[in-house]
């Protein structure tokens, strides 16, 4: 692909932030940052959010010098008898990769009896799936996961890459953020299509956790056809496949799913596992064109640039995503209407049921007006 | 007296620049000028034969310990009340020598009042300039003029070679070559062409004698143990030839071709 040589301006999250978050994937308890002390903070907060315990080894100047072997060994110790962790990972830094720092040594010295994953990894990077890759590759050396599901997710992981890279934030040298189009109007617009008797497909495709805020989307449009007495023109979508993924993942889909049934939502096709958000697009594509190609709009919620256009293209799109560079692909795919949910991602850690979207929000409230 | 010598001994490893430094120093002190050696390098070596054999606290030790570093911990007096400072570093293998170096100049420029006061100071270099740190001298604006010791074999030539590549584009001056023989065939007519063909000048031609090491090995100078051997009479010029410098270049590197004619 010819836009594999650009060089992409924009800030984006590094390696180690996805190193992070898959080994909170794998459940460990404590994350360890060997490096400096602020480093990747804003996701190491999140991640506490969700459960895990993130501390640094806080390398200063003259751990820059002279090592951090000690700090690495004496810190195992400490989270050891504070947290009394089951499985802990430690993860390299820009700081300690480029000085050499050697992780394996510190981890035997402190021998403790909870299994250790060392993930060597820096921010430097081009894609930052490269940091998903080192976690599971350490994770397989540790015995935390066997070789068939390490595959599996080597070949998602390239699925995303190629995602990010077709129509994803990979796809320009600069994509400026924008916050999409203003929901108010986007939810009368849908009401219009339902009242005009329109039907239409919700297709969450959500990235693992971001699921829980994504699918209220789909209940939100589900609720308001109800009201409009339009129930059986909505067909749903979603990638929540219970039996698919890493423990922690598949716990986000069973928790998602057990919300859905509960407000009677029905499922009509299940597109995948929650990790597998990269690859479902053929799935969709197929579903499409065998059973919903004659209907008149779709509502495509988590990663909507990673569903192929083919048979879609005759519908109005409506999108939500929750990345503000996302906007400026979707729109240049054909989505006629493309909405943000803002900080989306913090919301959904440490939940275990729906959480309450913008856009589904708005949807109900102009619902309830226009009744 | 007015002078303001700040400069840096560079070449390969081993060649020499440690016990050159040390000698131009005492030979300097003698003469009555105020000097400074700094080394630079995580082994601590520049000026132990500046005091009598004995390693003094470095920098970096003492940043390591949290101590709130002062003049007078880390500056020494030595021969003929010669300052003495190491840098210091991490054990080789294991940490950021280079990060260490940067580290521990710039606290030295802000705690030291005496760096200014200073006639001459030699800033004595590791021999592989592995990256940015260990050039930190230069780039700090510390350094001002830098002299090139190479012996006229074809490795130590090959490296003062992309040494002086490495000088113009940092934009330091090369004040000259000095050569320290390992008495090799031809050798003072070899470096003293390359030092003409660089754009520079050969300073002085130290001869490889026993004597340097033998000193070196009770801990002190030849300036200091064998004041009245050859060997002093010749680092005594090279001093004084160095202090009174006033010219200097950006020296044009050879290629790789003519570096080898050059030794053949
Ligand atoms: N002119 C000389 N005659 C005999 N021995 C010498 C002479 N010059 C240096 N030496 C000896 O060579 C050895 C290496 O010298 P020195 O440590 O000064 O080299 P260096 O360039 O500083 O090395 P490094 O790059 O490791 O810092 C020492 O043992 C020293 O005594
Ligand atoms: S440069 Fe690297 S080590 Fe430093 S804070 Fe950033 S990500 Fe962390
Ligand atoms: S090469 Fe230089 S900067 Fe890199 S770790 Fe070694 S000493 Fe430090
Ligand atoms: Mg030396």
């Amino acid at each position: 692909m010819d836009n594999k040589n650009i060089s992409i301006i924009h800030p984006r999250p590094s390696s180690i932030v996805a190193a992070l978050y898959t080994l909170r994937d794998l459940n460990v308890d404590v994350a360890i940052l060997h490096g400096p002390p602020g480093c990747s903070f804003k996701h190491a907060r999140l991640l506490e959010e969700d459960g895990i315990h993130v501390v640094t080894t806080a390398l200063d100047e003259s751990g820059f010098v002279f090592g951090g072997h000690d700090a690495l060994v004496n810190i195992l110790h400490k989270v050891n008898d504070m947290f009394h962790p089951k499985l802990i990972g430690v993860v390299g830094t820009c700081a300690s990769m480029i000085i050499g720092e050697e992780m394996h040594e510190p981890v035997m010295e402190a021998n403790l009896d909870v299994p250790v994953i060392e993930v060597e990894v820096h921010a430097g990077y081009r894609n930052n799936t490269k940091g998903v890759l080192f976690a599971l590759e350490s994770a397989l050396d540790a015995g935390i996961i066997d070789r068939e599901e390490f595959k599996r997710q080597q070949h998602l992981l390239e699925e995303a890459t190629n995602v990010e890279l077709r129509h994803g934030a990979a796809s320009k040298e600069y994509l400026a953020p924008s916050r999409g189009d203003v929901k108010y109007k986007v939810a009368q617009r849908i009401i219009e299509l339902l009242k005009e008797g329109k039907r239409g497909i919700t297709i969450m495709n959500a990235k693992k956790e971001t699921g829980y805020m994504f699918a209220d989307i789909t209940l939100a449009v589900n609720e308001v056809a109800e009201q409009l007495g339009k129930a059986d023109n909505i067909i749903n979508m979603a990638n929540i496949d219970q039996n698919l993924g890493l423990p922690r993942v598949r716990h986000h889909a069973e928790c998602i799913m057990k919300d859905f049934e509960e407000k009677g939502l029905k499922v009509h096709e299940i597109i995948g596992g929650l990790d597998e958000y990269p690859i479902t697009g053929t799935t969709i594509d197929q579903l499409i064109q065998e059973k919903y190609s004659d209907y008149d709009f779709a509502v495509i919620t988590g990663v909507p640039h990673a569903i192929p256009m083919d048979h879609l293209s005759d519908m109005e799109i409506i999108s939500v995503t929750n990345g503000p560079r996302q906007v400026l692909p979707l729109k240049e795919l054909g989505h006629e209407h493309v909405l943000v949910e803002i900080d989306l991602h913090p919301k959904t850690l440490g939940v275990n049921h729906i959480v309450e979207s913008e856009f589904g929000a708005t949807l109900r409230e102009v619902a309830k007006e226009s009744l | 007296m007015n002078v303001h010598k700040r400069i840096a001994i560079y070449g390969k490893g081993g060649i020499g620049k440690s016990s050159t430094a040390s000698n131009v120093a005492a030979a300097c002190a003698d003469e009555g000028y105020k000097v400074m050696i700094i080394g630079c390098d995580p082994k601590s070596d520049s000026s132990i034969t500046l005091l009598g054999g004995k390693r003094i606290p470095t920098i970096l030790d003492l940043l390591r310990d949290g101590v709130d570093v002062k003049e007078e911990d880390v500056i020494f007096k030595g021969y003929k009340g010669v300052q003495c400072v190491e840098v210091g570093g991490p054990e080789p293998g294991i940490g950021c020598a280079g990060r260490g170096i940067i580290v521990a100049i710039q606290t030295l420029k802000k705690i030291s009042k005496s760096l200014n006061e200073m006639d001459l100071i030699i800033y004595d270099v590791p021999g592989d300039i592995v990256c940015g740190g260990f050039v930190a001298p230069i780039r700090k604006g510390l350094v001002k003029e830098a002299y090139v010791l190479t012996s006229g074999e074809y490795m130590p030539l090959y490296a003062a070679n992309n040494i002086c590549r490495g000088l113009a584009k940092i934009n330091t001056p090369l004040s000259g070559i000095i050569c320290n023989s390992r008495s090799v065939s031809r050798e003072e007519e070899i470096v003293t062409k390359f030092a003409a063909e660089i754009g520079s000048e050969l300073m002085a031609f130290i001869p490889k004698e026993q004597i340097v090491q033998d000193c070196e090995r009770d801990g002190f100078s030849v300036i200091e143990k064998a004041p009245d051997s050859n060997i002093a009479q010749i680092y005594r010029k090279l001093a004084r030839a160095i202090m009174e410098r006033d010219t200097s270049v950006m020296p044009k590197a050879l290629d790789d071709e003519r570096l080898r004619e050059l030794t053949r």
